[in-house]
């Protein structure tokens, strides 16, 4: 059955309208996708139609959370012993438990956690922990060995492996750079900052006008036959079928108008119902919320904050970003709440990798290993999951991981997503109770 | 064996696609310059190029920063001073590998001798090495002195040179190999990713040859490779079937003694100014002949650029443009200068190739992954702005860049007819008629807003805005 969907799939992406003008069928066909979802329902490939179906959305704390600070051991002595001058007091922190508190800052994930609605998972990292910011980052994006490297991410794998023919937008990263994750054997995938950027810019014309109708009919299927290669060989440049590469550009060419004016019309009509704080994290969620809101095709959405590498005067930091961590996270999930989508979206949190466990003399703190992550979502089991890592158990002076990462991912994949983790992982990795 | 290209082949069209891949393209009259002087004597002058260094002075970078002395000097300050030397120091980072990247894009762009500036690019890729760690400029420009002194000469003394070069020291932790830890994530990066390819080794040869690479260190004043006795491994060691006390140089001529290895290289030359996958049996071809020429890198692309299967059908015009490419090659066909480096790297930012920052040590995966719906669209823009020169909305640094840069009537002159408007703004463009489909569609846009100089400019926008403009 899944082999013969997805064969079906791959014929109609390919050949439906006959071999000599394939490149001609944009790469996603919604109404004739859609009309397989019931034949898609228990099959690894995977459909989305935007009104229902799951959501990932991965945000990235890039430069290495402060593990430690995020989530503190505070009634441990090691902890205050080890951090004289950037040690979270007892009594500012939020404790969860006896041995455990979140940063002061946290107060949003705080009461997500009290709902019942944010899972915490501790001590996640890999085995042979890597220091250097690129390489780790690396590591968590592609989800191999520490000592592999892949030219794929793993949620590129994700996307070759469940969503061969889906739309483009299945994946949807905000800000310029596609994540080294989106990266896949077909690439897929789309990238922005700013959605008034994903378009033609005709403005660079003298006759923008005149510009932008042009390239409308270099770039759209004619009306009403995108069901029907009767004559759609009209389109342009048919007289050259002459090589894969270029049948390629121009389907990414069709897929690329069609996704911008669909992120253009949700964004443009769209109106968050709740106030966001400032911040490009909070801006990014905000534009998630509206293109999930608007019923974009899409099932990962990828956004990141910067500034984690928190070498010096660490403290005053740590504390403002964490609080826009959570102003963000906050302001976004109530916005789902208020459009009904709670339910349909998981959020994870990651970080390269956490920090020293002793702070260095400059009231910061160096590159570490282990850390915690926050997983939070309608569908989310609360609770704890892992272990504290021990304060005094050190390897070279950094905690030493009890949860591999690829077990989030492979929580995320096969009870989230409904994927095959094992393939996308290239290995079996223990699920967690989170979802 | 290669075929050669026959006479007959040797076209216009053919003239601007060995321009396009040997080098970065160029103008009518650059390629019709090119044609005129037969395959054999344009092969020739592509390869056998000089230039002056004089014309590109080295950039700030070309100069050691003198950190043993500034460690010296802020050793005794208070802590505050030191954390601001130190961000001083980063700043100057900053702005030397941003002046670099700006005066290696100037020179593939105004260099006499493309070829070797492409080769350069080539080797970067593949030896791939980044700022992101690297960190010092000099020791970058160092290494891209390096890549290009031997870019077109003997690839097994440039892979030597590399294994001892600073940059690529640092970047795969070489210099902290020692002999009772030795480092094997350079020896297998060495085989698995430089010369040999996946599957090619055993974890045996792994550990073997890194003991030999054992104790390379950078010197701290010179910033040059040296060998500290004492950190390396001299005992006895077994590689590819060979026994002895084996050094670095020594495990490097096995492996370029290895058939396996010319195969290697051939193949990533090939795809590289090729585009296309090769079939197994023109990977031997290729193979054999980068053989017979011990590694001669300049010797063997003249034996590609004259072969008929450089030239083919499946070849010509159906590579992805590389991100620089694409840039240098639309600058060279517009005839307008670089914008400033600053622009330069932002644009390749958006676009994802940034030089002397490749995103990992396997280099830029290139041919199809350099496009998707975002950097498709980003690309007409980018081009709609080095057309328009309006920075509305684009994103980049600094203000527009003014429509003066384009010298409309010089690119695109007026003809007698839309038609021949068109062919000769398509010609510059695309080195190939266009289909005619699209042909007629640019030459209605014409008739319908006139041949005055803003249509035209438009229309150099418009026709850079197309799949077709992102093939070479």
């Amino acid at each position: 059955m899944n082999k013969t969907l997805h064969t079906r799939r791959k014929f109609l992406r390919t050949s439906l309208l006959g071999g000599a003008v394939a490149w001609t069928v944009p790469a996603f066909l919604e109404r004739t996708f859609f009309s397989l979802d019931a034949m898609a329902a228990d099959s690894a490939i995977q459909t989305v139609t935007g009104k229902d179906g799951t959501i990932l959305v991965v945000l990235q704390l890039a430069g290495g959370n402060d593990g430690l600070n995020t989530l503190i051991p505070f009634s441990d002595d090691t902890y205050h012993r080890m951090r004289p001058m950037i040690g979270i007091k007892p009594e500012q922190a939020l404790k969860i438990n006896d041995y455990l508190a979140l940063h002061p800052s946290l107060t949003h994930l705080r009461g997500l956690y009290d709902e019942g609605r944010m899972g915490i998972v501790q001590g996640v990292g890999y085995p042979n922990p890597n220091r250097s910011h690129f390489r780790s980052t690396e590591i968590w994006q592609t989800a191999v060995d520490e000592n592999k490297t892949s030219a794929t991410g793993w949620l590129g794998r994700y996307f070759d492996s469940c969503c061969q023919g889906a739309d483009p937008a299945v994946g949807v990263n905000i800000g310029s750079q596609t994540p080294q994750a989106f990266s896949a054997a077909e690439p897929t995938g789309i990238s922005f900052a700013r959605p008034e950027q994903f378009r033609f810019n005709s403005a660079q014309a003298s006759d923008p006008k005149a510009a932008e109708e042009f390239f409308r009919s270099m770039n759209e299927l004619p009306a009403g036959e995108s069901n029907d290669g009767g004559s759609i060989g009209m389109l342009n440049g048919v007289a050259d079928t002459g090589g894969d590469t270029l049948d390629f550009l121009r389907r990414t060419a069709l897929d690329a108008q069609m996704s911008s004016d669909k992120v253009l019309e949700i964004t443009r009509k769209s109106v968050a119902p709740v106030t966001y704080p400032g911040g490009n994290l909070a801006n990014s969620l905000n534009l998630v919320a509206r293109l999930i809101g608007g019923g974009m095709p899409t099932r990962v959405y990828y956004v990141s904050q910067g500034g984690y590498d928190t070498h010096g005067n660490q403290a005053g930091a740590h504390e403002r970003l964490l609080g826009e961590l959570d102003g963000a996270i906050g302001a976004f999930t109530a916005d789902l709440k208020a459009q009904g989508n709670f339910d349909r979206v998981v959020l994870m949190t990651f970080s390269e990798f956490g920090r020293r466990v002793a702070e260095n003399a400059s009231g910061g703190t160096d590159h570490g290993a282990a850390a915690p992550l926050f997983v939070v979502g309608g569908g989310v089991k609360a609770g704890l999951y892992g272990k504290a890592p021990s304060l005094t158990d050190l390897h070279d002076g950094d905690l030493i991981h009890n949860v591999d990462f690829r077990s989030v991912y492979a929580t995320v994949l096969e009870n989230w997503l409904k994927a095959p983790s094992r393939e996308i992982l290239n290995g079996t990795f223990p699920t967690l109770g989170l979802i | 064996m290669l075929k050669r290209l026959e006479p007959e082949d040797w076209t216009p069209e053919a003239a601007a696609h060995l321009l396009n891949r040997a080098g970065f393209g160029g103008s009518p009259l650059e390629i019709a310059a090119l044609h005129s002087r037969g395959l054999s004597g344009a092969v020739g002058s592509m390869l056998d190029g000089e230039e002056d260094s004089d014309l590109f002075p080295p950039p700030a970078a070309s100069v050691p920063m003198d950190v043993v002395d500034l460690k010296m000097k802020s050793k005794d300050l208070p802590e505050e001073k030191r954390k601001e030397m130190q961000k001083m120091v980063q700043r100057e980072q900053r702005e030397q590998t941003l002046e670099l990247r700006g005066w290696w894009l100037n020179r593939m762009r105004w260099t006499p001798f493309a070829a070797r500036e492409k080769a350069t690019l080539f080797w970067h890729g593949h030896w791939a090495t980044s700022a992101e760690k690297v960190k010092e400029p000099f020791l970058l420009w160092q290494q891209n002195e390096t890549l290009r002194a031997h870019a077109l000469g003997s690839a097994r003394t440039l892979a030597r040179d590399i294994t001892r070069d600073p940059a690529m020291m640092r970047y795969l932790d070489l210099q902290q190999s020692k002999r009772e830890k030795p480092n094997e994530n350079f020896a297998r990066e060495l085989m698995e990713l430089f010369t040999l390819g996946e599957g090619h080794y055993s974890e045996q040869d792994i550990r073997e040859s890194a003991r030999a690479f054992t104790g390379y260190r950078i010197d701290p004043i010179s910033r040059q490779w040296r060998l500290q006795p004492r950190q390396h491994d001299g005992g006895v060691k077994t590689f590819f079937g060979k026994t002895g006390n084996l050094s670095g140089d020594d495990v490097l001529a096995l492996i370029f003694d290895s058939p396996q290895c010319a195969r290697f290289l051939a193949q990533k030359l090939w795809v590289f100014y090729a585009g296309s996958e090769p079939s197994p049996e023109l990977v031997e071809a290729l193979a054999a002949e980068y053989r017979a020429v011990d590694f001669d890198t300049a010797r063997f692309l003249k034996t590609i650029f004259s072969s008929g299967e450089f030239y083919a059908a499946d070849v010509v015009r159906r590579q992805v443009k590389s991100p620089v490419q694409w840039l240098i090659g639309l600058s060279k066909m517009l005839e307008t200068p670089l914008p400033s480096p600053i622009v330069c790297e932002a644009i390749l930012r958006q676009l994802g190739q940034i030089p002397f920052a490749p995103p990992n040590v396997k280099g830029w995966d290139g041919g199809r992954a350099w496009i998707s719906s975002s950097t498709l669209l980003l690309r007409y823009n980018i081009a709609g702005y080095l057309v328009g020169g309006k920075n509305a909305g684009m994103g980049l640094p600094g203000g527009g860049l003014g429509t003066a840069r384009v010298d409309v009537e010089k690119v695109a002159p007026v003809r007698a007819t839309a038609d021949k408007v068109c062919d000769e703004v398509a010609w510059r463009l695309f080195q190939s008629p266009l289909p005619p489909a699209v042909r007629g569609k640019f030459t209605a846009y014409l008739l319908e807003h006139g041949t005055g100089t803003t249509a035209r400019r438009d229309l150099l926008n418009l026709m850079m805005s197309t799949p077709e403009f992102q093939l070479t």
